[in-house]
């Protein structure tokens, strides 16, 4: 169903919907595969100049002061048409910076102004994580050096530098053990490998990797509950985009079995495939109304991480079955690198994995709603 | 934020906060004890103390309007009732006088028809049933026989309903009949009229169901004759009356309770039964709890989307087949969650409350079959908003 928004959320909304299909779509995304583009440039420039990455920056913060729904929208959007930008993760990480006031005024404004981008460098939720862990700063005549290693962290190649929680190994202060930084790429080793629909993967391995103190962002309790919303928002934008693939994967579905003929018919004329495609419609509804409200809860500050999780859990695991069935419907033809269906599979599984999969979430659902 | 899956995402505003706790306080304080979180279905004269109870403070009615008896209230309003009543587990008053005749009386009544009738359905005084279904109209009602046959002022009904909840306890029903064999299409020589069970050449015979009471019954139909003025509606208009959608009605069908209180239950077995202390236990509630909270967000997105005018046609057969399917599976998640005594007729012992997880399994079923079974509402989708082929 349709969100319900104001007047200037519809035509931002709008604006969304014009930019990711005058700047994605099935081509580009098969024609940066093929050249191994890890980001599509055009389309970010294109995000940066209409403000997208200020959008749920509060005002004081030089931001729009719009929320995370806007953001979800529109990232509904770039699912849809498989942009190959850090939209979820930068504007999540905008969201936090802005939150956090002077100390990352700078970066939030590189952000914004396209001069810098500026992904999370975070262990993940969930499997395949195992030696990925906060890194650990030791401070030096004011300066703090990193070490540890991140894996799984996308647009790694194309960022500046790495939104980084680290863990202070000072012995003295007990309370605050965690701080927010920005590291710079160039001071730390990637190790990249290319994802089944073209992103990419990096282990991020930091050795002695210098952090000013004017890079340090936040500390301590404050960088603890920033950390948390990063990662729930991570789970919620992602879960957005996901949303958007799905439903694109459905509707093109749609269109083919209402084209395509065998026995003498339209294939969406038998019933087994009708029942089929109006679970899937019914299973991407539900996820639709789930990620508008997550999103509009932790505007409204009413967010609970298991929220976060549950979009998640449940976004992750219909686009998986949804494109699943997607291909099915299509038969050989969706077996076929050459026709467009398959990277919508292939976008699905990417981004379920990332943040934590379906099963990763749900357990993390369990473990905040004992 | 406490997390209580009977509330989750509700909008209550200050001053449904406000009614929201007076109606909790007050259904605690006024719901008899013998029909709370009852494992056994509750019989209409088990209910009429109840029924009138709520009648008697104003709140029997909420979404009828002021004038016919009703509270008029908002879809907001008419939520809290139906969540503050379902959450101790107390039964909401059946549906057929007040939900399902009661806006077609209102909406299509002559003014003698709805002063005759509304008072009874309010006061609960008067118990009605659905005579819709038949032995060869099930799915395809459009095919019912049942015939009324105008002679003057009466007509001659002759026929046979089938599974009519609640039939043999009622007083009255409110029934489709075919009044004109020839119509093409099929559905435009049906009407609906009223009858009175006490009439003479009516037979009822209760049917004992999968649960083993006889929630349903059967009529049979001789000679009965019905006055004329119990015509609702135009002669031959009473497809339209009977299949139209009547203001927030389809929420009192799909509302997420059922899923949410079969999955706190299966929480309270759980710590009985160890079932708690085992991880492959917690990852499947949570799976059921995510499904869960995403139909609650649709849930109320539509319920939103209602107060503004504008919910698209999709979403009854999609809350169909998202709650229908959700209750069930918790249901049978809670039969698992009992172990060998979900398979009991006893009831167990849950920390002094009766569970029965058979009787809610059974109980589950037929929310996939009854109103239009979900096969049928995936037809519907599929073609009216997917847009495919027949
Ligand atoms: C507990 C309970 C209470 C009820 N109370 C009432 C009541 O008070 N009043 C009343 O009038 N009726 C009542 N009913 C009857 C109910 O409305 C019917 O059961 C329902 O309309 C389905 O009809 P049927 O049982 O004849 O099933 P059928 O129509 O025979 O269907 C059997 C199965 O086939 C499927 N099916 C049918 N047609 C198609 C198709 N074209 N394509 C694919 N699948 C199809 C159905 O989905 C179902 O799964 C009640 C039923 C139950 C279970």
């Amino acid at each position: 169903m349709e969100p319900i928004l104001d007047e200037q959320q519809s035509l931002m909304r709008e604006t969304a919907v014009r930019l990711c299909k005058d700047h994605g779509g099935p081509k580009r995304a098969r024609a940066l595969r093929n050249a191994a583009t890890e980001m599509d440039v055009p389309a970010w420039m294109e995000l940066v100049r209409s403000g997208w990455l200020s959008a749920a920056v509060s005002e004081d913060a030089g931001g729009m002061g719009k929320g995370m729904l806007d953001v979800c929208l529109a990232l509904e959007e770039s699912g849809r048409q498989l942009l190959m930008v850090p939209f979820a993760e930068v504007a999540a990480v905008a969201h936090i910076l802005g939150k956090i006031g002077a100390r990352a005024e700078n970066q939030l404004r590189a952000i914004q102004q396209g001069l810098q981008i500026l992904v999370p460098a975070l262990p993940q939720e969930g499997w395949g994580n195992v030696g990925s862990a906060l890194p650990l700063a030791r401070s030096e005549g004011g300066q703090w050096f990193l070490d540890g290693t991140i894996k799984h962290v996308p647009f790694a190649q194309t960022a500046q530098s790495y939104f980084v929680a680290a863990k202070r190994s000072s012995r003295k202060k007990a309370g605050g053990e965690i701080m927010l930084c920005a590291v710079l790429k160039h001071l730390v080793k990637l190790h990249t490998v290319q994802n089944v629909d073209g992103s990419t993967s990096s282990e991020l391995v930091m050795e002695g990797s210098l952090v000013e103190e004017s890079q340090v962002m936040a500390r301590g309790g404050e960088a603890q509950a920033l950390l948390d919303t990063l990662r729930d928002l991570l789970a919620i934008t992602t879960g957005a985009a996901l949303v958007g693939v799905s439903s694109q994967a459905l509707d093109m579905t749609l269109d083919y079995i209402k084209y395509r003929q065998q026995f003498g018919k339209a294939l969406g004329s038998f019933q087994a495939l009708q029942h089929r495609v109006a679970d899937c419609f019914v299973d991407i509804e539900l996820n639709r109304s789930l990620v508008y409200r997550v999103a509009a809860s932790y505007d409204a500050g009413q967010g609970h991480p298991a929220m976060a999780a549950a979009v998640k859990a449940r976004t992750s695991r219909v686009a998986l079955s949804v494109t699943r069935d997607a291909l099915q419907l299509h038969g050989a033809i969706g077996y076929t690198d050459e026709h467009d269906i398959g990277l919508y599979y292939k976008r699905a599984i990417a981004l379920a994995a990332l943040y934590g999969n379906d099963i990763n979430q749900t357990a993390r659902f369990s473990a905040l709603t004992v | 934020m406490i997390w209580d899956n009977t509330t989750l995402f509700s909008d209550d505003n200050p001053a449904d906060a406000a009614f929201r706790k007076e109606v909790r306080e007050w259904v605690d304080k006024n719901c008899p004890e013998n029909l709370r979180d009852r494992p056994s279905r509750v019989t209409p004269p088990e209910m009429k103390p109840w029924h009138r109870k709520l009648y008697e403070r104003g709140w029997i009615a909420p979404h009828w309007p002021k004038e016919a008896g009703g509270m008029g209230a908002t879809l907001e309003q008419q939520l809290i009732l139906f969540e503050e009543i379902s959450r101790i587990g107390a039964p909401t008053p059946f549906p057929h006088g007040l939900n399902f005749f009661g806006p077609i009386l209102i909406h299509a009544g002559t003014p003698e028809q709805k002063a005759k009738h509304c008072p009874g359905i309010l006061s609960g005084e008067v118990t009605w049933c659905q005579g819709y279904s038949e032995a060869g109209a099930g799915s395809d009602l459009a095919s019912l026989k049942t015939r009324a046959v105008l002679a003057g002022d009466h007509f001659i009904v002759n026929g046979h309903k089938l599974w009519t909840t609640n039939g043999h306890y009622a007083d009255w029903m409110f029934a489709l009949v075919r009044t004109d064999a020839e119509a093409k299409p099929r559905h435009a020589g049906i009407s609906l009229i009223l009858i009175d069970l006490k009439s003479p050449g009516v037979t009822v015979k209760p049917i004992k169901t999968i649960r083993g009471d006889a929630e349903f019954a059967e009529e049979f139909f001789d000679d009965v004759r019905v006055p004329r003025e119990n015509l609702i509606g135009p002669l031959n208009g009473g497809w339209k009356l009977a299949t139209m959608l009547l203001g927030g009605e389809r929420f009192a069908t799909g509302h997420p309770r059922n899923a949410a209180i079969l999955l706190n239950r299966a929480r309270q077995v759980a710590r009985v039964t160890g079932a708690d202390a085992d991880p492959a236990f917690r990852q499947q509630l949570a799976a059921l709890e995510i499904d869960l909270l995403a139909f609650t967000a649709y849930y109320r997105h539509g319920a939103a989307l209602h107060g503004l005018g504008k919910v698209p046609d999709s979403m009854t057969p999609v809350m169909k087949l998202a709650a229908g399917p959700l209750a069930q599976a918790a249901s049978e998640f809670l039969v698992q969650v009992a172990g060998p005594a979900g398979a009991s007729l006893a009831d167990m012992d849950i920390h002094g409350e009766a569970v029965n997880p058979a009787e809610d399994l059974f109980e589950m079923r037929r929310v996939t079959v009854g109103g239009g079974a979900n096969e049928i509402q995936r037809g519907i989708l599929a073609k009216r908003t997917l847009d495919l082929p027949s």
